[in-house]
Protein backbone atom coordinates (compact mmCIF):
# COMPACT_ATOMS: atom_id res chain seq x y z
CA UNK A 1 0.00 0.00 0.00
CA UNK A 2 1.68 3.31 -1.11
CA UNK A 3 0.36 6.52 -0.02
CA UNK A 4 0.51 10.19 -1.61
CA UNK A 5 2.80 12.38 0.45
CA UNK A 6 0.44 15.34 0.97
CA UNK A 7 2.79 17.63 -0.75
CA UNK A 8 3.73 15.83 -4.00
CA UNK A 9 1.62 16.80 -6.72
CA UNK A 10 -1.30 14.70 -7.86
CA UNK A 11 0.13 14.38 -11.53
CA UNK A 12 3.01 13.69 -12.74
CA UNK A 13 4.79 12.70 -16.01
CA UNK A 14 7.63 11.16 -14.41
CA UNK A 15 5.85 9.26 -12.16
CA UNK A 16 7.98 5.87 -11.92
CA UNK A 17 5.96 3.76 -9.29
CA UNK A 18 2.58 4.51 -10.80
CA UNK A 19 3.99 3.48 -14.11
CA UNK A 20 5.56 0.01 -12.93
CA UNK A 21 2.29 -0.54 -10.83
CA UNK A 22 0.65 -0.07 -14.23
CA UNK A 23 3.13 -2.76 -16.33
CA UNK A 24 2.26 -4.77 -13.62
CA UNK A 25 -1.60 -4.44 -13.53
CA UNK A 26 -1.04 -5.17 -17.42
CA UNK A 27 0.49 -8.11 -16.82
CA UNK A 28 -1.81 -9.55 -14.36
CA UNK A 29 -4.45 -9.07 -16.76
CA UNK A 30 -2.79 -10.38 -19.40
CA UNK A 31 -2.47 -13.45 -16.79
CA UNK A 32 -5.54 -13.35 -15.67
CA UNK A 33 -7.16 -13.89 -19.50
CA UNK A 34 -4.51 -16.36 -20.36
CA UNK A 35 -5.45 -18.46 -16.86
CA UNK A 36 -9.40 -17.81 -18.57
CA UNK A 37 -8.63 -19.51 -21.78
CA UNK A 38 -6.40 -22.39 -20.29
CA UNK A 39 -9.33 -22.68 -17.76
CA UNK A 40 -12.41 -23.09 -20.49
CA UNK A 41 -10.11 -25.06 -22.77
CA UNK A 42 -9.43 -27.64 -20.01
CA UNK A 43 -13.03 -27.88 -19.04
CA UNK A 44 -13.73 -28.47 -22.34
CA UNK A 45 -11.59 -31.32 -22.56
CA UNK A 46 -12.74 -32.74 -19.66
CA UNK A 47 -16.48 -32.88 -21.06
CA UNK A 48 -14.62 -34.33 -24.13
CA UNK A 49 -13.04 -37.53 -22.03
CA UNK A 50 -15.76 -37.93 -20.65
CA UNK A 51 -18.55 -37.97 -23.99
CA UNK A 52 -21.05 -40.56 -22.70
CA UNK A 53 -21.74 -38.71 -19.04
CA UNK A 54 -21.51 -35.62 -20.92
CA UNK A 55 -23.37 -35.91 -23.45
CA UNK A 56 -26.31 -37.55 -21.16
CA UNK A 57 -26.56 -34.15 -19.24
CA UNK A 58 -26.50 -32.04 -22.48
CA UNK A 59 -29.42 -34.22 -23.54
CA UNK A 60 -31.43 -33.85 -20.24
CA UNK A 61 -31.22 -29.98 -20.40
CA UNK A 62 -31.81 -30.10 -23.41
CA UNK A 63 -35.43 -31.90 -22.84
CA UNK A 64 -36.08 -29.52 -19.94
CA UNK A 65 -35.50 -26.63 -22.75
CA UNK A 66 -37.24 -28.64 -25.78
CA UNK A 67 -40.54 -28.59 -23.69
CA UNK A 68 -41.38 -24.82 -23.34
CA UNK A 69 -39.70 -23.69 -26.36
CA UNK A 70 -42.24 -26.28 -28.35
CA UNK A 71 -45.17 -24.97 -26.14
CA UNK A 72 -43.83 -21.67 -26.89
CA UNK A 73 -43.26 -22.19 -30.79
CA UNK A 74 -46.98 -23.49 -30.79
CA UNK A 75 -48.28 -20.59 -28.99
CA UNK A 76 -46.78 -17.99 -31.31
CA UNK A 77 -48.39 -19.68 -34.21
CA UNK A 78 -51.93 -20.10 -32.65
CA UNK A 79 -51.95 -16.17 -32.46
CA UNK A 80 -51.16 -15.63 -36.00
CA UNK A 81 -53.51 -17.43 -36.87
CA UNK A 82 -56.05 -16.33 -34.61
CA UNK A 83 -55.53 -12.84 -36.36
CA UNK A 84 -57.02 -14.52 -39.83
CA UNK A 85 -59.68 -16.46 -37.34
CA UNK A 86 -61.01 -13.60 -35.50
CA UNK A 87 -62.59 -12.36 -39.03
CA UNK A 88 -64.98 -14.76 -38.44
CA UNK A 89 -66.44 -12.34 -35.42
CA UNK A 90 -68.72 -9.74 -35.87
CA UNK A 91 -71.34 -7.17 -34.68
CA UNK A 92 -74.99 -7.27 -36.41
CA UNK A 93 -76.63 -3.87 -36.05
CA UNK A 94 -80.66 -4.27 -36.79
CA UNK A 95 -81.75 -1.17 -37.67
CA UNK A 96 -84.68 0.23 -37.31
CA UNK A 97 -88.12 0.19 -39.77
CA UNK A 98 -88.39 4.17 -40.25
CA UNK A 99 -84.32 4.26 -41.22
CA UNK A 100 -84.52 4.58 -45.22
CA UNK A 101 -82.01 2.66 -47.23
CA UNK A 102 -80.25 5.70 -47.79
CA UNK A 103 -79.71 6.74 -44.24
CA UNK A 104 -78.35 2.93 -43.63
CA UNK A 105 -75.77 3.39 -46.51
CA UNK A 106 -74.54 6.65 -45.01
CA UNK A 107 -74.35 5.26 -41.84
CA UNK A 108 -72.43 2.11 -43.04
CA UNK A 109 -70.17 4.43 -44.85
CA UNK A 110 -69.62 6.40 -41.50
CA UNK A 111 -68.62 3.13 -39.52
CA UNK A 112 -66.25 2.18 -42.65
CA UNK A 113 -64.15 5.78 -42.07
CA UNK A 114 -63.59 4.25 -38.17
CA UNK A 115 -60.32 2.97 -37.02
CA UNK A 116 -61.93 0.42 -34.97
CA UNK A 117 -63.68 -1.22 -38.00
CA UNK A 118 -62.40 -3.90 -40.16
CA UNK A 119 -65.11 -3.35 -42.70
CA UNK A 120 -68.93 -2.47 -42.59
CA UNK A 121 -71.55 -4.42 -44.99
CA UNK A 122 -74.75 -2.82 -45.02
CA UNK A 123 -77.93 -5.45 -45.79
CA UNK A 124 -81.13 -3.99 -47.04
CA UNK A 125 -84.17 -5.17 -46.11
CA UNK A 126 -85.13 -7.01 -49.25
CA UNK A 127 -81.68 -8.72 -49.61
CA UNK A 128 -81.86 -10.02 -45.90
CA UNK A 129 -85.70 -11.75 -47.29
CA UNK A 130 -84.17 -12.93 -50.23
CA UNK A 131 -81.36 -14.76 -48.70
CA UNK A 132 -83.64 -15.56 -45.91
CA UNK A 133 -86.21 -17.12 -48.49
CA UNK A 134 -83.54 -19.06 -50.71
CA UNK A 135 -81.90 -20.41 -47.08
CA UNK A 136 -85.08 -22.06 -46.13
CA UNK A 137 -86.21 -22.92 -49.63
CA UNK A 138 -89.44 -20.93 -49.00
CA UNK A 139 -89.35 -19.59 -52.14
CA UNK A 140 -92.34 -21.47 -53.62
CA UNK A 141 -94.06 -21.61 -50.48
CA UNK A 142 -97.44 -19.51 -49.08
CA UNK A 143 -94.76 -17.73 -46.91
CA UNK A 144 -93.52 -16.23 -50.25
CA UNK A 145 -96.17 -13.64 -50.68
CA UNK A 146 -96.31 -12.45 -47.19
CA UNK A 147 -94.53 -9.08 -46.46
CA UNK A 148 -91.01 -9.07 -45.58
CA UNK A 149 -91.21 -8.91 -41.58
CA UNK A 150 -87.09 -8.57 -41.46
CA UNK A 151 -85.19 -5.46 -40.84
CA UNK A 152 -82.23 -4.47 -42.75
CA UNK A 153 -78.73 -4.55 -40.95
CA UNK A 154 -74.90 -3.44 -41.09
CA UNK A 155 -72.67 -6.38 -40.24
CA UNK A 156 -69.65 -5.11 -38.77
CA UNK A 157 -65.93 -6.83 -38.43
CA UNK A 158 -63.87 -4.78 -36.02
CA UNK A 159 -60.11 -4.11 -36.94
CA UNK A 160 -59.16 -4.74 -32.89
CA UNK A 161 -59.77 -8.00 -31.61
CA UNK A 162 -58.81 -8.12 -27.51
CA UNK A 163 -61.40 -7.56 -25.51
CA UNK A 164 -61.31 -4.52 -24.14
CA UNK A 165 -61.05 -2.67 -28.05
CA UNK A 166 -64.14 -4.54 -28.41
CA UNK A 167 -66.17 -3.30 -25.34
CA UNK A 168 -65.02 0.38 -26.54
CA UNK A 169 -66.66 -0.39 -29.89
CA UNK A 170 -69.58 -1.93 -28.65
CA UNK A 171 -70.44 1.36 -26.09
CA UNK A 172 -69.81 3.40 -29.70
CA UNK A 173 -72.68 1.44 -31.17
CA UNK A 174 -75.49 0.93 -28.75
CA UNK A 175 -75.28 5.04 -28.45
CA UNK A 176 -76.36 4.97 -32.25
CA UNK A 177 -79.71 6.28 -32.70
CA UNK A 178 -80.39 4.24 -36.00
CA UNK A 179 -79.81 0.87 -34.35
CA UNK A 180 -82.68 -1.66 -33.00
CA UNK A 181 -80.73 -3.92 -31.63
CA UNK A 182 -76.53 -5.27 -31.74
CA UNK A 183 -76.66 -8.77 -31.96
CA UNK A 184 -72.61 -9.91 -30.84
CA UNK A 185 -71.34 -12.57 -32.83
CA UNK A 186 -67.54 -12.14 -30.36
CA UNK A 187 -68.20 -14.48 -27.46
CA UNK A 188 -65.77 -16.53 -28.93
CA UNK A 189 -63.22 -14.64 -29.32
CA UNK A 190 -63.35 -13.74 -25.99
CA UNK A 191 -63.14 -17.57 -24.94
CA UNK A 192 -60.18 -17.61 -27.44
CA UNK A 193 -58.48 -14.72 -25.75
CA UNK A 194 -59.10 -15.87 -22.73
CA UNK A 195 -57.70 -19.41 -23.67
CA UNK A 196 -54.75 -17.83 -25.16
CA UNK A 197 -53.99 -16.15 -21.93
CA UNK A 198 -53.73 -19.29 -19.93
CA UNK A 199 -51.86 -21.35 -22.98
CA UNK A 200 -49.43 -18.20 -21.69
CA UNK A 201 -49.68 -18.58 -18.09
CA UNK A 202 -49.40 -22.68 -18.39
CA UNK A 203 -45.99 -22.27 -20.79
CA UNK A 204 -44.73 -20.06 -18.45
CA UNK A 205 -44.86 -21.90 -15.37
CA UNK A 206 -43.42 -24.73 -17.49
CA UNK A 207 -40.62 -22.78 -18.38
CA UNK A 208 -39.50 -21.88 -15.13
CA UNK A 209 -40.16 -25.49 -13.85
CA UNK A 210 -38.13 -26.92 -16.71
CA UNK A 211 -35.77 -23.76 -15.76
CA UNK A 212 -35.14 -25.16 -11.95
CA UNK A 213 -34.68 -28.68 -13.47
CA UNK A 214 -31.76 -27.56 -15.27
CA UNK A 215 -30.30 -25.34 -12.64
CA UNK A 216 -30.71 -29.03 -10.46
CA UNK A 217 -29.30 -30.97 -12.71
CA UNK A 218 -26.26 -29.02 -13.83
CA UNK A 219 -25.66 -28.08 -9.53
CA UNK A 220 -25.55 -31.61 -9.62
CA UNK A 221 -23.11 -32.43 -12.22
CA UNK A 222 -20.72 -29.41 -10.94
CA UNK A 223 -21.42 -30.92 -7.02
CA UNK A 224 -20.30 -34.76 -8.38
CA UNK A 225 -17.37 -32.67 -10.68
CA UNK A 226 -16.29 -30.57 -7.32
CA UNK A 227 -16.43 -33.65 -4.65
CA UNK A 228 -14.13 -35.87 -7.56
CA UNK A 229 -11.46 -32.85 -7.49
CA UNK A 230 -11.27 -32.22 -3.94
CA UNK A 231 -8.06 -33.11 -2.96
CA UNK A 232 -7.35 -30.57 -5.83
CA UNK A 233 -8.77 -28.07 -4.54
CA UNK A 234 -7.67 -28.71 -1.28
CA UNK A 235 -3.65 -28.44 -2.69
CA UNK A 236 -4.51 -25.30 -4.82
CA UNK A 237 -5.35 -23.51 -1.39
CA UNK A 238 -2.93 -24.16 0.13
CA UNK A 239 -0.67 -22.87 -2.69
CA UNK A 240 -2.05 -19.76 -2.71
CA UNK A 241 -5.15 -20.11 -4.96
CA UNK A 242 -8.04 -17.58 -4.51
CA UNK A 243 -11.48 -18.27 -4.30
CA UNK A 244 -12.04 -17.22 -7.77
CA UNK A 245 -9.49 -19.66 -9.35
CA UNK A 246 -10.98 -22.25 -7.69
CA UNK A 247 -14.14 -21.15 -8.68
CA UNK A 248 -13.16 -20.95 -12.82
CA UNK A 249 -13.00 -24.16 -13.96
CA UNK A 250 -16.60 -25.61 -12.36
CA UNK A 251 -17.98 -22.07 -13.75
CA UNK A 252 -16.79 -22.96 -16.94
CA UNK A 253 -18.08 -26.27 -17.04
CA UNK A 254 -21.30 -24.74 -16.48
CA UNK A 255 -20.91 -22.82 -19.45
CA UNK A 256 -20.20 -25.62 -21.49
CA UNK A 257 -22.69 -28.03 -20.37
CA UNK A 258 -25.24 -24.87 -21.03
CA UNK A 259 -24.35 -24.34 -24.43
CA UNK A 260 -24.03 -27.63 -25.67
CA UNK A 261 -27.34 -28.33 -23.40
CA UNK A 262 -28.56 -25.34 -25.41
CA UNK A 263 -27.15 -26.52 -29.21
CA UNK A 264 -28.85 -29.76 -28.37
CA UNK A 265 -32.42 -28.41 -27.66
CA UNK A 266 -32.20 -26.20 -30.83
CA UNK A 267 -31.73 -29.53 -32.39
CA UNK A 268 -34.15 -31.34 -30.80
CA UNK A 269 -37.14 -28.57 -31.53
CA UNK A 270 -36.46 -28.63 -34.82
CA UNK A 271 -36.08 -32.24 -35.30
CA UNK A 272 -39.66 -32.51 -33.10
CA UNK A 273 -40.89 -29.76 -35.31
CA UNK A 274 -39.62 -31.53 -38.76
CA UNK A 275 -41.27 -34.73 -37.35
CA UNK A 276 -45.03 -33.14 -36.79
CA UNK A 277 -45.04 -30.55 -39.73
CA UNK A 278 -46.38 -32.96 -42.19
CA UNK A 279 -49.08 -34.57 -40.06
CA UNK A 280 -49.98 -30.84 -38.82
CA UNK A 281 -50.53 -29.37 -42.05
CA UNK A 282 -52.34 -32.59 -42.88
CA UNK A 283 -54.51 -32.32 -39.81
CA UNK A 284 -55.02 -28.69 -40.67
CA UNK A 285 -56.04 -28.76 -43.97
CA UNK A 286 -59.23 -30.65 -43.35
CA UNK A 287 -60.35 -27.58 -41.37
CA UNK A 288 -59.51 -25.74 -44.83
CA UNK A 289 -56.40 -24.27 -42.75
CA UNK A 290 -52.96 -24.02 -43.61
CA UNK A 291 -50.13 -24.62 -41.48
CA UNK A 292 -48.28 -21.92 -39.77
CA UNK A 293 -44.57 -22.27 -40.42
CA UNK A 294 -43.31 -22.33 -37.26
CA UNK A 295 -39.12 -22.24 -37.47
CA UNK A 296 -36.84 -20.62 -34.23
CA UNK A 297 -35.55 -17.39 -35.30
CA UNK A 298 -31.87 -16.48 -35.12
CA UNK A 299 -32.84 -14.10 -32.28
CA UNK A 300 -34.68 -16.84 -30.27
CA UNK A 301 -32.63 -19.34 -31.38
CA UNK A 302 -29.54 -17.23 -29.69
CA UNK A 303 -32.16 -16.60 -27.15
CA UNK A 304 -32.51 -20.01 -26.30
CA UNK A 305 -28.82 -20.88 -26.03
CA UNK A 306 -27.92 -18.00 -24.37
CA UNK A 307 -30.73 -18.87 -21.57
CA UNK A 308 -29.17 -22.35 -21.38
CA UNK A 309 -25.90 -21.24 -20.51
CA UNK A 310 -27.08 -18.14 -17.62
CA UNK A 311 -29.34 -20.95 -15.91
CA UNK A 312 -25.90 -23.75 -16.55
CA UNK A 313 -24.09 -21.35 -14.56
CA UNK A 314 -25.96 -20.51 -11.77
CA UNK A 315 -26.41 -23.64 -11.53
CA UNK A 316 -22.88 -24.18 -10.94
CA UNK A 317 -22.42 -20.75 -9.12
CA UNK A 318 -25.14 -22.79 -6.92
CA UNK A 319 -23.15 -26.05 -6.29
CA UNK A 320 -20.28 -24.19 -5.67
CA UNK A 321 -21.69 -22.07 -3.11
CA UNK A 322 -23.28 -24.70 -1.21
CA UNK A 323 -20.02 -27.65 -1.49
CA UNK A 324 -16.72 -25.37 -1.90
CA UNK A 325 -16.89 -24.70 2.09
CA UNK A 326 -16.03 -28.25 1.87
CA UNK A 327 -13.01 -28.37 0.48
CA UNK A 328 -11.05 -26.33 2.81
CA UNK A 329 -7.62 -27.50 3.26
CA UNK A 330 -7.10 -29.63 6.58
CA UNK B 1 10.06 -14.74 10.70
CA UNK B 2 7.21 -16.67 12.92
CA UNK B 3 6.52 -15.55 15.92
CA UNK B 4 3.70 -17.12 18.66
CA UNK B 5 2.78 -15.29 21.50
CA UNK B 6 0.80 -17.46 24.42
CA UNK B 7 -0.89 -19.52 21.46
CA UNK B 8 -3.85 -21.43 22.35
CA UNK B 9 -5.62 -23.08 20.10
CA UNK B 10 -9.28 -25.10 21.62
CA UNK B 11 -10.98 -27.33 18.95
CA UNK B 12 -14.91 -27.51 18.64
CA UNK B 13 -15.71 -30.27 21.88
CA UNK B 14 -13.34 -28.85 24.21
CA UNK B 15 -9.69 -30.68 23.23
CA UNK B 16 -6.82 -28.13 23.37
CA UNK B 17 -4.44 -29.10 21.35
CA UNK B 18 -2.19 -26.45 21.64
CA UNK B 19 -2.10 -24.33 25.51
CA UNK B 20 0.28 -20.85 26.07
CA UNK B 21 2.77 -21.73 23.22
CA UNK B 22 5.59 -18.82 22.91
CA UNK B 23 8.27 -19.18 19.91
CA UNK B 24 9.91 -17.31 17.93
CA UNK B 25 11.79 -18.75 14.77
CA UNK B 26 14.09 -16.18 13.41
CA UNK B 27 14.41 -14.86 9.14
CA UNK B 28 17.18 -17.44 8.01
CA UNK B 29 16.73 -20.51 10.82
CA UNK B 30 16.11 -23.90 10.73
CA UNK B 31 14.44 -25.27 13.21
CA UNK B 32 13.18 -28.74 13.83
CA UNK B 33 9.57 -29.30 15.34
CA UNK B 34 8.70 -32.82 17.71
CA UNK B 35 6.78 -34.40 19.76
CA UNK B 36 4.13 -37.65 19.86
CA UNK B 37 1.60 -37.80 17.39
CA UNK B 38 -0.94 -35.74 18.97
CA UNK B 39 1.22 -33.87 20.73
CA UNK B 40 -0.07 -30.68 18.53
CA UNK B 41 2.40 -30.40 16.11
CA UNK B 42 -0.03 -30.45 13.05
CA UNK B 43 -2.30 -27.88 14.70
CA UNK B 44 1.11 -25.32 15.21
CA UNK B 45 1.60 -25.87 11.60
CA UNK B 46 -1.93 -25.16 10.60
CA UNK B 47 -1.64 -22.00 12.55
CA UNK B 48 1.16 -20.89 10.50
CA UNK B 49 -0.30 -21.20 7.41
CA UNK B 50 -3.74 -20.14 8.48
CA UNK B 51 -5.62 -23.04 7.68
CA UNK B 52 -6.59 -22.95 11.59
CA UNK B 53 -7.33 -19.94 13.03
CA UNK B 54 -6.16 -19.71 17.10
CA UNK B 55 -8.19 -19.42 19.96
CA UNK B 56 -6.02 -17.02 22.07
CA UNK B 57 -3.11 -15.41 21.48
CA UNK B 58 -0.92 -13.95 18.42
CA UNK B 59 0.51 -15.63 15.90
CA UNK B 60 3.15 -13.32 13.87
CA UNK B 61 4.32 -14.85 10.72
CA UNK B 62 6.16 -12.97 7.33
CA UNK B 63 5.84 -9.53 9.81
CA UNK B 64 1.63 -10.34 9.21
CA UNK B 65 -0.66 -10.95 12.27
CA UNK B 66 -2.74 -13.90 11.04
CA UNK B 67 -5.87 -12.87 13.17
CA UNK B 68 -5.86 -9.32 11.17
CA UNK B 69 -5.73 -10.67 7.75
CA UNK B 70 -8.90 -11.02 5.78
CA UNK B 71 -10.40 -14.21 3.97
CA UNK B 72 -9.29 -12.71 1.25
CA UNK B 73 -5.95 -11.93 1.41
CA UNK B 74 -5.06 -15.44 2.73
CA UNK B 75 -4.16 -16.71 -0.47
CA UNK B 76 -1.72 -13.79 -1.16
CA UNK B 77 -0.18 -14.65 1.92
CA UNK B 78 -0.10 -18.62 2.03
CA UNK B 79 2.24 -17.72 -1.65
CA UNK B 80 4.75 -16.49 0.49
CA UNK B 81 5.37 -20.13 2.06
CA UNK B 82 6.77 -23.12 0.85
CA UNK B 83 4.35 -26.54 2.08
CA UNK B 84 5.48 -29.93 1.95
CA UNK B 85 3.69 -32.46 3.26
CA UNK B 86 3.63 -36.17 4.32
CA UNK B 87 1.69 -38.15 1.89
CA UNK B 88 3.30 -34.78 -1.01
CA UNK B 89 0.06 -34.00 -1.86
CA UNK B 90 0.76 -33.94 -5.67
CA UNK B 91 -2.32 -34.24 -8.27
CA UNK B 92 -2.13 -37.59 -9.96
CA UNK B 93 -3.61 -36.95 -12.98
CA UNK B 94 -1.28 -34.30 -13.67
CA UNK B 95 2.53 -34.55 -14.79
CA UNK B 96 5.80 -33.54 -13.02
CA UNK B 97 6.53 -30.76 -14.67
CA UNK B 98 2.19 -29.61 -14.30
CA UNK B 99 2.65 -30.31 -10.27
CA UNK B 100 5.39 -27.88 -10.11
CA UNK B 101 4.44 -25.41 -12.04
CA UNK B 102 0.94 -25.06 -10.30
CA UNK B 103 1.81 -22.54 -7.60
CA UNK B 104 3.58 -19.89 -10.70
CA UNK B 105 0.26 -20.68 -12.56
CA UNK B 106 -1.66 -19.97 -9.24
CA UNK B 107 -0.09 -17.07 -8.84
CA UNK B 108 -0.36 -16.04 -12.64
CA UNK B 109 3.84 -16.08 -13.87
CA UNK B 110 4.32 -15.71 -17.56
CA UNK B 111 4.67 -19.20 -19.06
CA UNK B 112 7.96 -18.61 -20.19
CA UNK B 113 9.23 -17.72 -16.27
CA UNK B 114 7.41 -21.06 -15.70
CA UNK B 115 8.87 -23.11 -17.81
CA UNK B 116 12.75 -21.84 -16.54
CA UNK B 117 12.02 -21.73 -13.39
CA UNK B 118 10.27 -25.44 -13.10
CA UNK B 119 13.46 -26.83 -14.40
CA UNK B 120 15.61 -24.77 -12.29
CA UNK B 121 13.75 -26.41 -9.36
CA UNK B 122 13.24 -30.15 -10.75
CA UNK B 123 17.72 -29.51 -11.56
CA UNK B 124 17.33 -29.03 -7.54
CA UNK B 125 16.26 -32.03 -6.50
CA UNK B 126 17.90 -34.54 -9.28
CA UNK B 127 14.50 -34.70 -11.00
CA UNK B 128 15.18 -33.27 -14.27
CA UNK B 129 14.77 -36.36 -16.54
CA UNK B 130 11.34 -37.22 -15.08
CA UNK B 131 9.01 -33.77 -15.89
CA UNK B 132 6.91 -35.56 -18.31
CA UNK B 133 6.41 -38.60 -15.65
CA UNK B 134 3.17 -38.55 -13.55
CA UNK B 135 3.94 -38.70 -9.84
CA UNK B 136 2.72 -42.78 -10.07
CA UNK B 137 5.57 -43.81 -12.02
CA UNK B 138 8.35 -42.58 -9.08
CA UNK B 139 9.35 -43.65 -6.15
CA UNK B 140 7.89 -42.85 -2.77
CA UNK B 141 11.27 -40.40 -2.71
CA UNK B 142 11.17 -39.27 -5.84
CA UNK B 143 7.70 -38.23 -5.31
CA UNK B 144 8.40 -36.27 -2.06
CA UNK B 145 11.29 -34.58 -4.19
CA UNK B 146 8.89 -33.63 -6.56
CA UNK B 147 6.67 -32.12 -3.77
CA UNK B 148 9.30 -30.45 -2.46
CA UNK B 149 10.59 -28.74 -6.03
CA UNK B 150 6.82 -27.33 -6.00
CA UNK B 151 7.11 -26.22 -2.20
CA UNK B 152 10.30 -24.08 -3.20
CA UNK B 153 9.96 -23.16 -6.79
CA UNK B 154 8.28 -19.48 -5.78
CA UNK B 155 11.29 -19.31 -3.71
CA UNK B 156 9.18 -18.90 -0.83
CA UNK B 157 10.72 -17.00 2.55
CA UNK B 158 9.29 -19.75 4.62
CA UNK B 159 9.61 -23.41 3.64
CA UNK B 160 7.00 -25.99 6.22
CA UNK B 161 7.17 -29.25 6.16
CA UNK B 162 4.68 -32.08 7.86
CA UNK B 163 6.62 -35.59 8.34
CA UNK B 164 8.47 -34.98 5.20
CA UNK B 165 10.42 -38.46 5.81
CA UNK B 166 7.68 -39.91 7.49
CA UNK B 167 7.35 -42.82 4.70
CA UNK B 168 11.12 -42.58 3.86
CA UNK B 169 13.41 -45.17 4.47
CA UNK B 170 16.42 -43.82 6.60
CA UNK B 171 18.92 -43.29 3.27
CA UNK B 172 16.14 -41.13 1.69
CA UNK B 173 15.05 -39.42 4.49
CA UNK B 174 18.83 -37.74 5.09
CA UNK B 175 18.91 -37.17 1.13
CA UNK B 176 15.68 -35.09 1.58
CA UNK B 177 16.85 -33.26 4.85
CA UNK B 178 20.04 -32.50 3.17
CA UNK B 179 18.15 -30.57 0.83
CA UNK B 180 15.94 -28.72 3.06
CA UNK B 181 19.54 -28.10 4.51
CA UNK B 182 20.64 -26.37 1.51
CA UNK B 183 17.77 -24.76 0.64
CA UNK B 184 18.13 -22.98 4.53
CA UNK B 185 21.87 -22.19 3.70
CA UNK B 186 20.49 -19.39 0.52
CA UNK B 187 18.50 -17.61 3.08
CA UNK B 188 14.76 -19.63 3.67
CA UNK B 189 13.64 -20.20 6.96
CA UNK B 190 12.66 -23.96 7.35
CA UNK B 191 10.34 -25.42 9.66
CA UNK B 192 9.98 -29.44 9.57
CA UNK B 193 8.00 -31.16 12.15
CA UNK B 194 9.06 -34.59 12.27
CA UNK B 195 9.50 -37.68 15.40
CA UNK B 196 12.31 -39.35 13.49
CA UNK B 197 14.46 -38.49 16.80
CA UNK B 198 16.97 -40.02 15.32
CA UNK B 199 17.74 -38.25 12.16
CA UNK B 200 17.06 -34.69 14.08
CA UNK B 201 19.86 -35.86 17.08
CA UNK B 202 22.56 -36.23 13.95
CA UNK B 203 21.94 -32.97 12.57
CA UNK B 204 22.85 -29.59 14.42
CA UNK B 205 20.00 -28.03 14.77
CA UNK B 206 17.16 -26.22 16.97
CA UNK B 207 14.56 -28.46 17.88
CA UNK B 208 11.38 -27.60 19.54
CA UNK B 209 9.71 -29.96 21.48
CA UNK B 210 5.97 -30.36 21.86
CA UNK B 211 3.82 -32.48 24.78
CA UNK B 212 0.75 -32.30 24.92
CA UNK B 213 -0.16 -28.89 23.58
CA UNK B 214 2.99 -27.47 25.34
CA UNK B 215 6.29 -26.27 24.12
CA UNK B 216 9.47 -27.68 26.03
CA UNK B 217 11.95 -26.13 25.12
CA UNK B 218 12.19 -22.04 25.80
CA UNK B 219 12.46 -20.42 22.61
CA UNK B 220 15.57 -19.38 22.10
CA UNK B 221 17.61 -22.63 23.57
CA UNK B 222 19.36 -25.10 21.64
CA UNK B 223 22.43 -25.54 19.18
CA UNK B 224 21.99 -22.56 16.28
CA UNK B 225 23.50 -23.50 13.42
Amino acid sequence: MTQRKPNQPVISKHNKPSNRKREQSAVNHKAWLRHHRDTALDSLLRLVRQPVSSALTWLVIAISLTLPTLFYLALTSLQQQTVQWQEGGQITLYLRQTVSEADGERLTDELNARAEVLRAHYISAEEAWASFRETLNLSRSPFATENNPLPASIVVIPTQQNNQQLEVLRILIDGLPEVEEVQLDLAWIERLNRFIDLIYRIVAGLAALLGIAVLLVVGNTIRLAIESRKAEIQVVKLLGATEAFVRRPFIYLGLWYGLFGGLAAWMLVSLVIWWLSGPLAAFLSTYGLTAPIAWLSVFETLLLILAAILVAILGARIALWRHLKDAEPQ
Amino acid sequence: MIRFDQVSKRYEGGHEALSSVNLHIQKGEMVFLTGHSGAGKSTLLKLITRTETCSSGQVRVNNQLLHRISRRQVPFFRRHLGIVHQDHQLLMDHTVYDNVALPLVIAGEHPKDISRRVRAALDKVGLLKREKYRPIQLSGGEQQRVGIARAVVKKPVILLADEPTGNLDPALSKDIMNLFAEFNRVGTTVLIASHDLGLIARLNYRVLSLNQGKLMTTPFDGAQS
